[in-house]
């Protein structure tokens, strides 16, 4: 027994000696509490691939798995004892692993929390700007309808905080138009599914409406309109590879779709590396402006034909990269290696 | 000695795999020392009650598949009552969960022994219950923690009257599992109940033959499964701070951990100190691959590897212990 036992004690070093050989750029942590969804997965490919580009990190340690704020509390842990110099986190909540970042911060680790925000004033966090995400697709929605008639406001999950900052912005587009009225509001709750059944009972009721609004669950509810076969209004739904190809692909569909990219995850990196190096940003916040590309002008015709990319998982939003930040090609992301891989 | 060894030979087994483990992060990470060994055992706090309370049904001959659900409710429950509490507020919350955490057990308990329907399906159907509850209570991660209950488990252990080099290197959260599950178990263990527990997990009908109360014991079972799914419920709240509805992966892990201490699944046989030792095993492999940096992917299948692994192996030491 003791001899297997042994063995297993050398297999082990032997690895272990195999990845800790050199030092020489960073090294990087990666907390993620949700695996197997195309928007997580396109977040961890952008972070591996952005580290590869930047050429300054050495290698990723990365804890990627389905788990609580409990496990992700073991896994920065785990991190700071890999003796990472930075950690970029996807947090599963704002408040329930600020024990863990505080423990990091204190060490000098550099925190950045990606896509969600995190309480704990000691990290930097990169997000998504929800409320202009929902602020420009609404204003755009308005703008279509010239100014009046009744919207369908198809939310996310209700108490999301992502939903909540995205009803913010949606309730200022509102406000400019004063003209503009809600047919009904609906929670999704970001399932296809469910957000299918409700447009199809809207429709069918006859509920009197000018646009949809969508927080992302897009493509299934132009299925509904066609296969009703009910006159297409304006909608205005997220980068999700499938409806960005309905919106060149759809006859007599007015649409745009808003960015939301995954790529957040890569920009997480790249403001990590900045801070390692010394170039601290002004403010712990900083917010990534989505785009809007709509198939009515020219020029948002060409950003979504560009956006198309057969090679792409159709999971996956297709805004890979965000300008400014991600320094990737698409074929690093594609290929998803991070350094020494 | 040697007697104590053969008869323990999984226990010491395992205990030399965690040293062995140990010394082999040591090589990997050579700065891993106390803080490593905090973070280690925080870790484990709800994965180690979780096990107990499986490992005591499972002994008993049943299984809790609603282990992970009563943790959540346990956890959200305590995060609502010691939002704002004062600090004899929040202690009476505590002591409210786990009497909460017993009765649950009971519940689960008194369904299967009444309805006589299967342990794992009664028990299947209350871990959707229990999901269902801890949604009603907390419909999204909300809450909070008394900063008390908080550090019981923060840093390592100073002793009054002791040189605190001399126990600075033992984490809290250890004393605290081991005081827990000392104060419930030991005393049960060492009285007839605890002969009575593993009686029924032999042989129902032996035992009622001799004149046990089956089902009671068989509720009792369940109630202290209850109370130990309570007390990791808690120490989810006391690491994150907030109550989490949806429930973790401690069913799977502790079952893991049951087989992987040496508790045959058809009960009446086996101990706590093996699976709580295979908890720390299977959490300090967890970290070895964060620290080695393997594919994500990849690690889930080497963790259920080395659960196989160490099994077979067991197995395999059992069997020549039976042919000597």
């Amino acid at each position: 027994m003791k001899k297997r036992l042994l063995g297993t004690a050398s297999l082990a070093l032997a690895l272990g000696l195999g990845s800790a050989a050199l030092a020489e750029g960073y090294k990087i942590g990666i907390s993620n509490t949700v695996q197997g969804n195309g928007w997580r997965e396109e977040m961890i490919c952008a972070m591996k691939a952005e580290a590869l580009a930047s050429g300054k990190v050495d290698s990723l340690n990365i804890a990627h798995r389905n788990t609580d704020a409990a496990g992700q509390l073991e896994d920065i842990r785990n991190l700071i004892q890999a003796g990472v110099n930075a950690i970029v986190v996807n947090p599963t909540n704002a408040d329930g692993i600020n024990a863990a970042i505080k423990e990091a911060t204190d060490k000098g680790i550099v925190v950045v929390a990606v896509d969600q925000a995190v309480t704990e004033p000691s990290a930097y966090i990169l997000s998504n700007n929800q409320e202009e995400y929902a602020y420009i697709g609404a204003k755009w929605l308005f703008e279509q309808m010239g100014g009046k008639g009744a919207v369908v406001y198809m939310r996310g999950a209700a108490g999301a905080g992502a939903d909540n900052d995205r009803d913010k912005g949606f309730k200022r587009a509102m406000a400019e138009y004063p003209d503009i009225t809600i047919a009904q509001e609906v929670f999704t709750g970001w399932q296809q599914d469910q957000g299918k059944q409700q447009i199809n009972d809207i429709i069918a009721a006859g509920v009197p409406f000018q646009g949809v609004w969508t927080s992302g669950i897009d493509n299934v509810i132009v299925d509904a309109f066609t296969e009703a076969g009910a006159p297409l209004v304006p909608i205005v739904g997220a980068d999700n590879a499938g409806f960005v190809s309905q919106l060149s692909s759809v006859e007599g569909l007015k649409g745009a779709a808003v960015t939301n990219p995954g790529s957040v995850g890569g920009a997480g990196v790249a403001l990590a590396i900045q801070i390692l190096d010394g170039k601290v940003p002004a403010e712990k916040t900083v917010l990534v402006d989505p785009v809007l590309w709509d198939n009515t002008t020219e020029e948002g015709k060409a950003q979504i034909a560009a956006a198309q990319n057969p090679n792409l998982s159709p999971e996956w939003p297709v805004s890979v990269s965000i300008p400014g930040w991600t320094t990737y090609t698409m074929d690093q992301i594609i290929a998803c290696k991070g350094p020494g891989e | 000695m040697t007697r104590f060894l053969s008869k323990n030979s999984r226990t010491v087994g395992l205990a030399a795999l965690l040293a062995l483990l140990l010394v082999a992060t040591k090589l990997i990470q050579p700065d891993f020392g106390a803080s490593g060994l905090e973070s280690l055992a925080r870790a484990v706090l709800p994965f180690a009650f979780a096990t107990v309370g499986m490992t005591i049904v499972v002994i008993a001959g049943g299984i809790d598949l609603s282990m992970a659900a009563m943790m959540a409710v346990a956890s959200v429950t305590a995060a609502v009552l010691m939002e704002g509490a004062s600090d004899g507020q929040a202690a009476i919350a505590v002591l409210g969960v786990l009497v909460l955490g017993l009765v649950m057990g009971a519940i689960n308990g008194t369904l299967i022994v009444l309805t006589r329907v299967p342990d794992i399906v009664v028990t299947l159907a209350m871990l959707f219950v229990w999901q269902g509850v801890a949604l009603l209570i907390l419909n999204a991660p909300g809450g909070g923690a008394a900063p008390w209950l908080r550090d019981l488990v923060v840093g390592g252990v100073v002793l009054p009257g002791l040189p605190t080099a001399l126990t600075e290197w033992l984490p809290k959260a250890v004393l605290f599992l081991v005081i827990a599950v000392a104060l419930i178990w030991v005393p049960i263990r060492r009285s007839r109940l605890g002969l009575m527990l593993y009686a029924i997990g032999s042989d129902q009908l032996a035992a009622f033959r001799s004149g046990i109360p089956v089902g009671l014991t068989r509720i009792v079972a369940y109630a202290l499964a209850g109370l130990f799914a309570a007390l990791g419920g808690l120490s989810v709240t006391m690491g994150t701070g907030i109550g989490e509805p949806i429930p973790g992966p401690y069913l799977m892990a502790s079952v893991a951990a049951v087989v992987l201490g040496g508790v045959v699944l058809g009960g009446g046989r086996g101990g706590i100190v093996g699976p709580v030792l295979a908890v720390f095993i299977l959490r300090l492999v967890r970290m070895d691959l964060t620290l080695l940096s393997v594919d994500p992917n990849v690690t889930a299948i080497i963790e259920g590897t080395i659960t196989v692994a160490v099994v077979m192996f067991g197995g395999l030491l059992a069997v020549r212990g039976m042919q000597k």
